[in-house]
């Protein structure tokens, strides 16, 4: 029998409730599906919205049964935010991915002077010792620039289709992309879709 | 999320991505399901929030969000009982609210199908406890089904259907959190149609269960669970699959992680998969303990199998080592992974696991301090704004009891507002037993959703047994946490149509409350301070109870109202001229889009998070936070 994770891909996801982790994971799915596989997405729902940490799975692939991604498992870890994929940094596997968009967002926690948010350097550095396999970039900026800071989600999603790692094409991503939004933010959506498709893609050379 | 439109379309074979939670929605279609009747609860909410979408466009079909979950069962179960097939949905703990008709439903039995989807919370993402509602089933001789994913939930709930009306009894359909929140592809069938209007026929020695209908009825239960079991041995929802010395017997999500540890760990073994989990299928079982010298259960939350498992084994002499959580080889809390699986299989098989996990955890170990990121109450919740008023006119020094809703989260700093919490209605009912025994002020807070399904008995206990308790509703519009479902105050129903809503602070002066106020939280901060203090006051004066509704739209809808008709109001912003960087507004208000600048100190907004409420303004003591066009 083969191993469970073989013809499978383990996409972990990771934010702040409110950033769209959920709806880049649904998304994402649809695309995978459209392509022609099986896929199963891991979400949390309820307190998902309330600026919580949240963590999302989507698996790709014919041995794909459950939601659950075990720690070392995840081919692809994609961070919403720094210190949310710090806290999730188990999940990925030896040579795994990580995509971090590299915008700040300051648990109250801090705010407050209750805690310390670590250095750049020092996450990266932590990051470094499960792998060298990095691509950094702030998600919010280009999401800006599509038009719309809530469009920070298809921006990671054009960066995950960038990376390569996932068996869904640019094509059916932006086919899923322009059906999921209502009209008027359709163009944003895509728009933010193909700037981080191109910043996955320049980052990788 | 799946678009509720697409739930609709009558194209057998399609097949698309759905949540557990939809495909049961899309269930009701396929299976011919008259009325549905729900109170909203995590993880079970998208059940209902597809349904009151897709409502008004099936024909012959009711659905409503029911006051609390006791009513849903009421509603759903004379339905099923007048003949047509019904549903009933809630969480674990709002079928402890429906226990009542629950236990009686069995006896009297039903005429149409009906089936009650409860969902279970492992891990408790969004609940107060983890209970494992099977129990229910077992207790009330209930017959039971546990779907394993989204496939199953909608595949199951059509036999489910067939399996209730076969032997006039509700079905249990258990859910679990990781089965309703998880998405696959999912194939559609055909939709049933759905009779119009049935005519109620009597039979009230079997519907009225009078003592001596009572007696009658629980050995025709007995007897009904009995040809239940029959089926439950030849029904394909209990399954074999694979072949190997070592034996698991599983059901639910669990089946998955089964299957795929299994597979990592290249383990031979015989999976006995269970959908019917009661009546479980004895002989099944007893033959599949024979084959086997070592059978390892597998199942979250209690060992309700297992204990099943163990008792069959006794019972007739088999000789066989059951493994589970009696041995810890499984732990009776939070939800399991394939991990969790592979780590019981190392133990049973001394096989390998694929990936030395003990490492990672000694690797995490070694992380630097990450702050936490709790839950917290939205930028611009108007809940925030009463609580801050709350702690600022009792100087933190009342006792503030809490409900179940989004307020919760007002347990953290530093808002500190939740002392105490059972259930749904509890603040005002543990205020009213406090109030009795102690000489501190006491200010409960319950959500408007919430007072409306289990407040009122609490509000006329405490104004008959005159208790001097102060209760804050807070009317953010909307079922907030769960998904902003209506409720009575809103008027709007579950068939999405425009109704009187009901006013709670009539309401409260119809059950007898002499002190009724409602304000807007957002006008002003020291009137809001001193309206809680009035209110304090006139309950310590009077020893009776006293209602404040503090009345403005959740956050999130006024986000989303602003994104729907463009509007984009003022925004604010830190003066950092006048700033003296005291941190108040950050220290006592934790409002997540305010955050420091680590070089100057002074205090931000994030304008991509703030949801202008301007409660900032008034919680600096410079002045500094303005707003852009004054």
């Amino acid at each position: 029998m083969a191993g469970n994770n073989s013809n499978t891909i383990n996409i972990a996801i990771t934010g702040v409730g409110g950033q769209g982790v959920l709806t880049l994971a649904e998304i994402l799915a649809k695309a995978a599906l459209q392509c022609g596989f099986n896929v199963r997405v891991g979400e949390i729902h309820g307190m998902a919205q309330r600026g919580g940490h949240v963590v999302c799975t989507v698996r790709i692939g014919e041995n794909a049964k459950g939601p659950i991604i075990d720690p070392g498992s995840a081919h692809l870890l994609v961070g919403f935010e720094p210190i949310e994929t710090l806290r999730e940094i188990q999940l990925v596997k030896q040579g795994g991915c990580v995509l971090i968009s590299s915008h700040v967002q300051y648990p109250v926690a801090v705010s407050m002077g209750q805690a310390k948010y670590p250095d750049h350097e020092e996450i990266i550095k932590t990051i470094n010792k499960y792998t060298d396999k990095i691509i950094e970039f702030d998600a919010l900026e280009l999401a800006v620039k599509a038009g719309s800071s809530r469009s920070l989600n298809m921006v990671m999603l054009g960066a995950i289709i960038g990376t390569g790692l996932a068996p869904i094409t640019e094509e059916a991503a932006i086919d899923v992309v322009s059906t999921a939004f209502p009209q008027k933010f359709e163009k944003i959506n895509i728009d933010a879709t193909k700037l981080g498709f191109e910043m996955a893609e320049a980052c990788k050379k | 999320m799946a678009k509720p439109k697409e739930l609709l379309e009558d194209k057998p074979g399609k097949e698309i991505l759905l949540l557990a939670n939809e495909a049961i929605a899309r269930g009701v279609l396929e299976a011919g399901v008259r009325l549905v009747a729900l109170y909203p609860g995590t993880p079970s909410s998208e059940i209902g929030n597809n349904l009151t979408i897709m409502a008004p466009h099936i024909p012959n079909f009711y659905f409503e969000f029911s006051t609390n979950e006791k009513v849903a069962l009421e509603v759903a179960g004379a339905a099923a009982v007048a003949g047509v097939r019904s549903m009933m949905v809630c969480k674990g703990p709002g079928l402890n609210v429906a226990a009542d008709p629950f236990f009686s439903l069995t006896y009297v039995g039903v005429r149409g199908g009906m089936v009650i989807v409860v969902a279970d919370d492992p891990s408790m993402w969004s609940s107060q406890n983890e209970n494992d509602s099977r129990y229910y089933a077992l207790m009330g001789n209930m017959p039971m089904m546990e779907p394993a994913d989204p496939i199953e939930a909608k595949s199951m709930l059509l036999e489910a259907y067939k399996l209730s009306e076969k032997l006039e009894l509700p079905v249990l359909f258990r859910t679990t959190t990781r089965v309703n929140h998880t998405r696959a592809p999912v194939k559609f069938e055909k939709i049933l149609s759905r009779p119009d209007k049935v005519v109620f026929e009597k039979d009230p020695f079997r519907f009225v269960p009078i003592p001596s209908v009572a007696r009658k009825r629980h050995p025709w239960l007995l007897g009904q669970i009995e040809l239940a079991r029959e089926l439950s041995e030849k029904s394909t929802l209990n399954f074999v699959t694979g072949e190997g010395n070592l034996g698991i017997i599983t059901c639910g999500v669990s089946y998955n992680y089964v299957i795929e540890s299994l597979s990592s760990m290249d383990i031979k073994a015989e999976v006995l998969k269970l959908g019917i989990t009661h009546p479980i299928p004895e002989k099944m079982i007893t033959d599949f303990l024979r084959r086997h010298k070592q059978v390892l259960v597998v199942e979250e939350l209690e060992p309700f199998l297992e204990t099943h498992a163990r008792r069959l084994a006794h019972l007739n002499k088999v000789t066989v080592e059951i493994l589970g959580k009696e041995q810890k080889f499984f732990s009776r809390t939070y939800e399991y992974s394939p991990r969790i699986v592979m780590d019981a299989l190392k133990a049973v098989t001394t096989r390998n696991t694929p990936i030395n996990w003990e490492e990672i955890d000694k690797k995490v170990q070694e992380l630097p301090e990450i702050p936490p990121r709790p839950p917290l109450l939205c930028a611009g919740c108007p809940h925030r704004t009463t609580y801050y008023a709350i702690k600022a006119a009792t100087r933190g020094k009342a006792i503030y009891p809490s409900d179940i809703g989004c307020y919760t989260l007002s347990i953290a700093p530093p808002l500190e507002t939740a002392d105490i919490l059972f259930d749904m209605g509890s603040s005002i009912t543990t205020a009213c037993g406090l109030a009795e025994v102690t000489d501190q002020d006491i200010v409960a807070s319950i959500g408007d959703s919430t007072f409306f399904a289990s407040g009122l008995p609490g509000i006329v206990n405490a104004v008959y047994n005159q208790h001097r308790i102060c209760v804050v509703v807070l009317d953010n519009r909307t079922t907030a946490m769960t998904g902003h479902q209506p409720h009575p105050g809103t008027g709007l129903t579950g068939m999405q149509k425009e109704v009187p809503p009901l006013d709670i602070e009539e309401v409260c002066r119809g059950l007898g409350v002499k002190y009724v106020k409602t304000v807007q939280p957002f006008e002003s901060m020291a009137s809001l301070v001193a309206e809680v203090r009035e209110m304090v006051k006139w309950a310590r004066e009077n020893h009776l109870p006293a209602v404040l509704v503090s009345k403005e739209a959740c956050a999130l809808l006024t986000a989303a109202d602003r994104r729907r008709t463009g509007e984009s109001p003022p925004k604010y912003y830190v003066d950092s001229e006048i700033c003296n960087a005291c941190k108040r507004c950050l220290n006592r208000l934790s409002c997540p889009a305010m955050y420091m600048d680590p070089e100057t100190e002074q205090a931000v907004i994030d304008e991509t998070l703030c949801n202008l409420c301007g409660t900032c303004v008034s919680v600096c003591p410079q002045g500094a936070i303005k707003r852009e066009d004054v």
